[in-house]
C-alpha cells in the first residue's frame, strides 16, 4: 500500500522532507520509523492524516504519516 | 551547608544553611546558619525564597522592605551535571496584580556564577533595604568562612552586561560574575532587567556569551537596589564524582531525557530551536504577535536554512556534557568563523525574530544581542514590542512609539535601544501596562501580568496557573502538541499533578534539561543525594516538596491580590480563534471553564493555611 511519510527536523537528514513509499498491509508507524532508520532516543510523536498516532498504530492505504522528533522547551 | 541528619525530610531541622544578610542603607553585614523548616528549604531556590517572600507584606516592588534573595540549589556546586543553577527572588517590578501589588518571582540561570557562589561557603544572600550609590558587592572565602564585601561601583555605571563582566574580570580573574545591564540600572522604566551570569567561555574567549536569569525584573529590582553586580571569588570544588553520580550523569547524557537538548553532531536533536520544526507542522509557531498565518515564513529561521549562511557552533557551561548552546556567529567568505553574535535558543529566537515579523537569521541575532547587552528578559522585551506592532497595524493612521511594523529591523532595533537605556517605559514596563494604557488588552499576550513563552496559548491553557511565568513553571505546552490529549482528564490531570513538577528544578539546583519530563522526583536524584549528602530521602518525599512549594506559589498569587478571573489566557484567543492551527481546540470558553472548574477543585483546598 502507499503511504504519504513527511519527516520532520532532524530526520530528514540524509533522507527526505516527504515521500510517496510502499510498504506491506499491516505495516504500523514503527516500522515506518524501524525501516527509514530513524534514531529512536528522538522518537517524538506521529501524525496520521493530521491526528495523534501511537506507535503501533496500524497504516492504511493513502496515509499521510508525519513523524516527529521530540519537542524540548527553553 | 551542615549536614547534622541523613533524613531531611523528616528532619530538616538538622540541617543547616548559610545566610549571608547585607543592609545596604547601614552596609551591616551579617551571617547565619540558618536550620531548614522543611524539605523545600533544603533542597533551596525559590522552595526556600518563597517561604521568606510570603513572610514580608509587600505593597509595591520598589521599596525598602522588598528584599533580593540571591541563593542556590542543594545540589549547585556540585558534581552533578547541569549543578550550576543560581536563584533570584524577590517581588516583581513586572509581574503583578490587578489591584497594583507585585508577584512574588524567581529567576534562575546557569553559567558558573552559582557553583562559584556555593564554593565560597555561602548558600544564600539577602539583600535589604537600598545603597545610595551604586555598588557591587564581592563574595569569597576565607579560612574563617565566606566574606563579603560592597565596594563603590561607579566605573560600572552605563556598561552593558558583558562589559561589567570584562570590567570587573580584569580586578577578580579567578571569580565569576552575576551583572545587570543598562536596563536594570534604568529600573524607574524598566521593569524587565535580567541579570547575566558569567560562562567560563565568555570570561575565555571574551566574547558576549552570558547566561541569563532574565523572567519577573529581577535585574530591576537589582538595579533599584543599586547593586550593579555580585562577584563570587573562591577556588573550583567540584567534589569528587562518585559512581552513582557518573551513572546518572551518563543517564543525562545517554538517556532520552536530554537527547533532544544535545548538538546534532552528537546525535542529538539540535536544542530547542527544533522546537520550530516540530510546531511548524502544526502552524504553531508564533509569528507578528501571536498570530501565525498558516504560511512557511517560520522556516525561513529554520536551522537548515540558518547554517548555510551563518556558523552554527554548540557549546556549554562549565562541565555540562549537554552542550544546549546554539551559538551562532558570522561565517567568512572563507567558511571559517566569523564574530560572535548571539545564542539560538527557541525562545528569544522567536520572541525576537519570528513574531516580531524578522525572519532574517542575522537580523533575529542582532536584536537577540542586543536585548542581551542591555540585559533585558527576551521574551518579555519580544513580546510587548510585538504587541506594539500588532497595535500600529491595526491604528495605522495613529501608531505609537516611532511607529514601528512587522518586519521593520530598523524601528524595532531603535525600541530595543531606546527600552534598554530606560526612555521608553511603554516597552519597558511591559504589554500588561502598556495594553492597559492603551485600552486595547485583549491581543497582550501576558498571562497574570508576564508575558507568555513562545508557545502559543492555544496549545496550552496550562499558562493560566503557572506560577512564574511562561511555560518553565508549568510543564504543559507539549500536552497538546506533542502528546495529542485534548481532553479535560488528561489536561486536569497534567495541570494539577504531572506538569507542574517542573519546578523542583528550580529548587535543587538543576537546569531542566537534566530530566524535562519526569521533574527531580526520580531514582536518578534520590541517587545523586544519597551519594552527595548520604541523605535517605524518597522518590515521593520530594513530589511532595515540589508540590508544596508550588502551591505556596499558587497562594502567594491569592495574597498578593490576583483574582480568579486573572488567571486567563489573553483574550484573543477565545474571541477570535486563529483559524490556522491545526489542532483541537482547547481553549474554547467551554473548555477552559471546565478546566477551570476541575482544577481549582483539586488545587483550593490544599492552598488553605500553606501561608500561615
Ligand atoms: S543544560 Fe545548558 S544551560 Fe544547563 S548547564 Fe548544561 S549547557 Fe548550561
Amino acid at each position: 500500500m502507499k503511504i504519504n511519510v513527511k519527516l520532520i527536523g532532524l530526520f530528514q537528514t540524509g533522507r527526505f522532507k516527504q515521500q510517496e513509499l510502499d510498504y506491506p498491509v499491516d505495516t504500523k508507524v514503527q516500522d515506518v520509523f524501524a525501516d527509514l532508520q530513524l534514531p529512536q532516543q528522538h522518537f517524538g510523536f506521529a501524525l496520521i492524516n493530521g491526528i495523534h498516532a501511537a506507535r503501533d498504530a496500524v497504516l492504511a492505504e493513502g496515509d499521510h504519516l508525519v513523524l516527529l522528533p521530540l519537542l524540548g522547551g527553553g | 551547608m551542615k549536614f547534622n541528619t541523613k533524613d531531611p525530610a523528616a528532619n530538616p531541622a538538622g540541617i543547616f544553611y548559610k545566610r549571608g544578610t547585607i543592609d545596604l542603607a547601614s552596609g551591616e553585614i551579617s551571617m547565619a546558619d540558618v536550620p531548614c523548616r522543611n524539605l523545600e528549604d533544603v533542597l533551596g531556590g525559590f522552595g526556600r525564597s518563597f517561604q521568606d517572600l510570603a513572610g514580608r507584606k509587600i505593597e509595591t516592588a520598589y521599596c525598602d522592605e522588598n528584599p533580593l534573595i540571591v541563593n542556590t540549589g542543594l545540589l549547585t556546586g556540585s558534581s552533578v551535571m547541569t549543578a550550576l543553577r543560581t536563584y533570584f527572588s524577590g517581588y516583581s517590578p513586572i509581574k503583578g496584580s490587578k489591584v497594583g501589588r507585585p508577584a512574588a518571582m524567581w529567576s534562575t540561570g546557569s553559567g558558573k556564577f552559582g557553583a562559584k557562589l556555593k564554593w565560597t561557603g555561602l548558600d544564600e544572600l539577602i539583600f535589604e533595604n537600598r545603597a545610595e550609590k551604586p555598588i557591587y558587592v564581592v563574595i569569597r572565602e576565607s579560612e574563617a568562612g565566606p566574606v563579603v564585601e560592597v565596594k563603590p561601583a561607579a566605573h560600572l555605571l552605563g556598561l552593558s552586561t558583558h562589559a561589567k563582566i570584562m570590567a570587573l574580570q580584569q580586578d577578580y580573574p579567578d571569580a565569576h560574575f552575576a551583572a545587570i545591564g543598562q536596563a536594570g540600572e534604568n529600573w524607574q522604566n524598566n521593569y524587565m532587567g535580567a541579570v547575566a551570569l558569567s560562562t567560563e567561555n565568555q570570561l575565555k574567549s571574551k566574547e558576549d556569551k552570558c547566561r541569563f536569569a532574565g523572567r519577573g525584573g529581577m535585574g530591576s529590582l537589582m538595579g533599584y537596589k543599586n547593586i550593579l553586580a555580585l562577584v563570587a571569588q573562591s577556588s573550583d570544588k567540584p567534589g569528587k564524582l562518585s559512581s552513582a553520580v557518573k551513572r546518572a550523569n551518563l543517564n543525562v547524557i545517554k538517556g532520552g531525557g536530554s537527547a533532544r537538548i544535545q548538538p546534532l553532531s552528537r546525535g542529538g536533536g539540535g536544542g530547542t530551536w527544533a522546537a520550530y520544526d516540530v510546531l511548524q507542522e502544526f502552524n504553531a509557531v508564533p509569528l507578528n504577535n501571536f498570530r501565525p498565518q498558516g504560511n512557511d515564513l517560520p522556516e525561513k529561521l529554520f536551522r537548515e536554512n540558518v547554517e548555510c549562511e551563518y556558523d552554527i557552533k554548540s557549546e556549554a557551561c562549565y562541565r555540562c556534557g549537554i552542550t544546549c548552546h546554539n551559538n551562532i556567529s558570522e561565517k567568512r567568505a572563507d567558511g571559517s568563523r566569523g564574530e560572535f553574535l548571539a545564542k539560538f535558543d527557541y525562545e528569544p529566537l522567536n520572541l525576537l525574530g519570528t513574531n516580531l515579523g524578522i525572519h532574517a537569521a542575522g537580523q533575529a541575532a542582532r536584536l537577540i544581542q542586543l536585548g542581551d547587552n542591555y540585559g533585558m528578559d527576551a521574551i518579555s522585551l519580544g513580546v510587548t514590542i510585538s504587541y506594539a506592532l500588532a497595535y500600529n497595524q491595526r491604528h495605522p493612521q495613529s501608531t505609537i512609539l516611532n511607529g514601528a511594523t512587522f518586519g521593520d529591523y530598523a524601528k524595532i532595533r531603535e525600541l530595543i535601544i531606546q527600552a534598554g537605556e530606560g526612555q521608553l517605559p511603554q516597552i519597558g514596563q511591559g504589554s500588561m501596562r502598556l495594553s492597559a494604557s492603551l485600552a486595547e488588552t485583549a491581543y497582550a499576550y501576558h498571562v497574570k501580568g508576564l508575558e507568555i513563552a513562545a508557545y502559543q496559548p492555544e496549545t496550552n491553557p496550562g499558562y493560566i496557573w503557572a506560577i512564574a511565568g511562561g511555560h518553565m513553571s508549568m510543564g504543559s505546552y507539549g500536552l497538546l502538541t506533542r502528546e495529542g490529549k485534548a481532553d479535560i482528564e488528561s489536561w486536569v490531570k497534567g495541570i494539577t499533578e504531572d506538569k507542574l513538577h517542573i519546578v523542583g528544578f528550580d529548587m535543587i539546583g538543576l537546569c531542566k534539561f537534566f530530566d524535562i519530563a519526569k521533574g527531580i522526583g526520580t531514582q536518578m536524584v534520590v541517587d545523586c543525594l544519597k551519594s552527595e549528602f548520604g541523605f535517605e530521602v524518597s522518590i515521593d518525599d520530594l513530589r511532595a516538596a515540589v508540590r508544596r512549594a508550588f502551591l505556596r506559589g499558587l497562594a502567594l498569587e491569592f495574597r498578593q491580590g490576583y483574582t480568579k478571573a486573572e488567571f486567563c489566557l489573553p483574550a484573543e484567543v477565545h474571541e477570535n480563534p486563529n483559524p490556522h492551527i491545526k489542532l483541537p481546540n482547547i481553549t474554547s470558553p467551554e473548555f477552559i471553564a471546565e478546566l477551570e472548574k476541575r482544577v481549582w477543585q483539586v488545587f483550593e483546598p490544599e492552598l488553605v493555611g500553606l501561608l500561615d
